[in-house]
């Protein structure tokens, strides 16, 4: 996907003036926010629960490698293929080259956020195979050439009148004024896709370590279609969501659908172990697993940023989030927004091209206080800000190489030791009096000039919210 | 180094360690199901949802209800055929399309639909060939596409949750319940479970005893989608309307 997290400030001021997205992201508040206060206080042991989440995915993190490795073996034992992928274009590379050998000219997908941050739909139109997106919200967001809004809500800042009128351009169906009319006419046309695809593509919420299973959660069905009909399924996942046996689903499915939507628990759970088996009367014949590190291993690097791994990505800190409710999902300007999209973001895409996004928050603390496995957004957020002050020490690294790592871990050893730090303060600020410009330090001298070429300097931090003043005058 | 092997050496070094570990470093937490070995637990599982069954039926009853199903509560086999019969006169349906649980054996006329003019057909394929299955399954699928009415037999039923869970094999299709507009779900006595975490318990043991299979689904109420204004819909892609018939 492309990043465009260099234009919070621009894409927030769009927002802000747009009625339609102010009602809408209103919606979330009254909708979502409360569905998951009154979920969570029907659920008697909600703190235990929590508490417990909480320490099982640290534990996992902790362990993530040896949990990897079980799982591998695991989907292997089952007849499954997995794949490790160490950035998106490999991953992209390993999923186009399965439609390659089996010759499919259409993939059917159920909602991945992890296909969003691959950008494998473009991957895919490259090779000429039509990537077709068949949650309700996905699809309409494809159709409109549009990206998603909310990570459980994807169309969510369109109005009915907007679907209607997409539906009549794109599709040539007649203008509809409901929406039960509009779902049928998705239906109607997504079955002859679900009939005819030869792969699918899934997202997964949860990989079980024990027994190699990809657990995925729906309402729709789509994902029952998409990991059933085929007779190729593969499952793209990032490396953080493997927990390790079958009893932790209880503790997990209860987390992340009652944080998410409110619901008891979503329409449909599905569990994978591999393809089917032969007495089986349906399901795929090959079944392959895609295990996606994309700069996961840098948030798992740093002891003050390892936390986000625990993310269940159930968009409660969206929700809750003051500013999220204004700004919406578009102006962070990636696939993660909001909060915890604001931690991630920045280590995924480099410090440097989303400056903006760890000033995006007033502190409240409501992001913490909603999260289901207790992520202290908060804290991560400020030592973001430190590190910003202290220049950028997470260059963009999106397809990084083994080498330019190591290249970079050296450049941050260096300036981990306090008297690098005092020497390149002083650098910074000498330089700083006589380089900056409008605010903004457009190039820097002599041996840190290859870190302007394509990048702004962050001059010395601000706070949000006298930012923000400035933003509103403008 | 191949792509697996660098990726996981990657981690460790993000992790601060080198070799490969024999088992974690931490103790694995304990989740949140009861404590004990686990073939302790399968067993007081098993005790619990045959001592309480009359209990978690009539909890799963209430439960159900608010997460979407329509309930009916019969005593028989023979009273849950005459309410599939009800079902499919009330939606005019021509044709239905069955699993061969054995409960929907037990439960569906295949006459006295055939002589409402309902077509029955039941999802299985003959297991001779795999040439031979592959054709017969794109058939059954064109007629599972084309059905009214899906009826299904399920391996448990969750009372906390209002979940039917079923489990594909040998005459047990993904798809009966999901292809058609209209499932029937038959829930027998004994088949309630209190919560998630008894489901998973027993499924961890089943994958000890090497009988995971390879998919199961828990079922909620009907296919919902609020991707519009917030507005929730039915049946966008899975039925839009669930039935759940609890014998005995």
């Amino acid at each position: 996907m492309e990043t465009r997290t260099r234009q919070f400030r621009q894409n927030s001021v769009a927002a802000l003036s747009d009625e339609n997205v102010q009602k809408n992201l209103a919606g979330l508040y009254s909708g979502f926010h409360s569905a998951r206060l009154t979920a969570s206080a029907a659920t008697s042991d909600w703190q235990e629960l929590s508490d417990t989440g909480r320490r099982i995915k640290a534990h996992v993190i902790e362990n993530l490698d040896y949990y990897l490795e079980m799982l591998a073996r695991n989907v292997e034992r089952a007849g499954g293929k997995v794949f490790f992928a160490r950035d998106a274009e490999s991953a992209s590379d390993y999923v186009a080259g399965v439609a390659a050998r089996h010759n499919v000219d259409m993939v059917i997908k159920s909602k991945s956020m992890l296909s969003e941050e691959m950008g494998l739909n473009e991957r895919l139109e490259q090779d000429g195979i039509e990537p077709v997106e068949t949650d309700l919200g996905e699809y309409i967001v494809q159709l409109a050439g549009d990206t998603p809004f909310h990570i459980i809500a994807p169309a969510i800042h369109k109005s009915r009148e907007d679907v209607s009128q997409l539906f009549t351009e794109t599709l040539g169906s007649p203008y509809y004024e409901d929406i039960e009319d509009l779902g049928r006419e998705a239906r109607v046309q997504l079955r002859q896709k679900f009939m005819a695809a030869g792969m699918g593509v899934s997202g997964a919420n949860f990989l079980v370590a024990e027994t190699g299973t990809v657990t995925l959660v729906t309402n729709e069905g789509n994902g029952r279609m998409c990991t059933s009909m085929p007779k190729v399924h593969v499952a793209i996942s990032g490396m953080e969501k493997v927990i390790p046996s079958m009893e932790d689903l209880s503790v997990f499915l209860r987390l992340l659908i009652r944080s998410a939507t409110g619901q008891m628990l979503s329409s449909y759970v599905t569990t994978v172990t591999g393809p089917r088996k032969d007495y089986e009367e349906d399901g795929p014949e090959e079944f392959h697993l895609v295990i996606v590190d994309n700069g996961r291993s840098r948030l798992l690097a740093d002891p003050d940023l390892r936390e986000a791994l625990l993310c269940l990505r159930c968009g409660a800190c969206l929700n809750a989030c003051p500013v999220y409710r204004k700004v919406g999902g578009h102006a962070y300007g990636w696939v993660y927004p909001g909060p915890i999209g604001a931690v991630v973001s920045p280590m995924l895409t480099g410090l440097s091209d989303a400056k903006d996004l760890p000033y995006a928050s007033t502190l409240c603390g409501a992001c913490k206080e909603a999260c289901p496995v207790q992520i202290d957004i908060p804290r991560m957020l400020l030592y973001l800000r430190k590190e910003l002050t202290q220049g950028d020490n997470y260059p963009d690294q999106r397809a990084a190489s083994p080498a330019e790592a190591v290249a970079m871990k050296g450049w941050r050893a260096s300036v981990s030791s306090d008297k690098a730090i005092r020497a390149a303060n002083l650098f910074a600020r000498l330089g700083q009096s006589v380089v900056s410009n409008e605010g903004k330090i457009s190039s820097l001298p002599g041996p840190l000039s290859g870190w302007t070429e394509h990048r702004d300097f962050p001059p010395a931090a601000r706070p949000f919210r006298s930012r923000w003043r400035e933003l509103s005058d403008e | 180094m191949n792509d697996r092997d660098d990726f996981l050496a990657n981690i460790r070094g993000a992790l601060g360690r080198r070799p490969p570990l024999d088992a974690p470093v931490s103790a694995v937490p304990h989740s949140h199901g009861p404590p004990g070995e686990l073939n302790e637990r399968v067993a007081r599982v098993r005790e619990l949802i045959s001592r309480d069954a009359d209990n978690l039926m009539s909890v799963l009853a209430r439960v159900a209800v608010t997460s979407g199903w329509n309930v009916e509560r019969v005593d028989s086999a023979e009273a849950a055929g005459d309410y599939i019969m009800d079902v499919a006169r009330d939606i005019e349906a021509r044709s239905l399309a069955y699993s061969l649980h054995q409960v929907v054996r037990d439960a569906l006329r295949p006459d006295a639909l055939s002589e409402a003019g309902i077509e029955s057909v039941p999802i299985a394929l003959g297991h001779e060939s795999e040439a031979q299955d592959a054709k017969e399954l794109a058939e059954l699928k064109r007629v599972m596409e084309r059905s009214d009415i899906g009826v299904t037999g399920v391996d448990y039923a969750i009372s906390e949750t209002g979940t039917c869970v079923i489990i594909p094999r040998a005459g047990v299709s993904r798809l009966v319940s999901l292809l058609p507009p209209v499932h029937i779900a038959l829930v027998e006595k004994g088949q309630v479970l209190p919560s998630l975490d008894e489901l998973f318990t027993l499924r961890r043991d089943d994958f000890v005893n090497g009988n995971l299979g390879s998919y199961m689904n828990l079922i909620t109420g009907p296919s919902r989608s609020a991707d519009i204004e917030y507005k929730l819909i039915t049946g966008v892609h899975g039925p839009g309307e669930v039935h759940m018939v609890l014998i005995g």
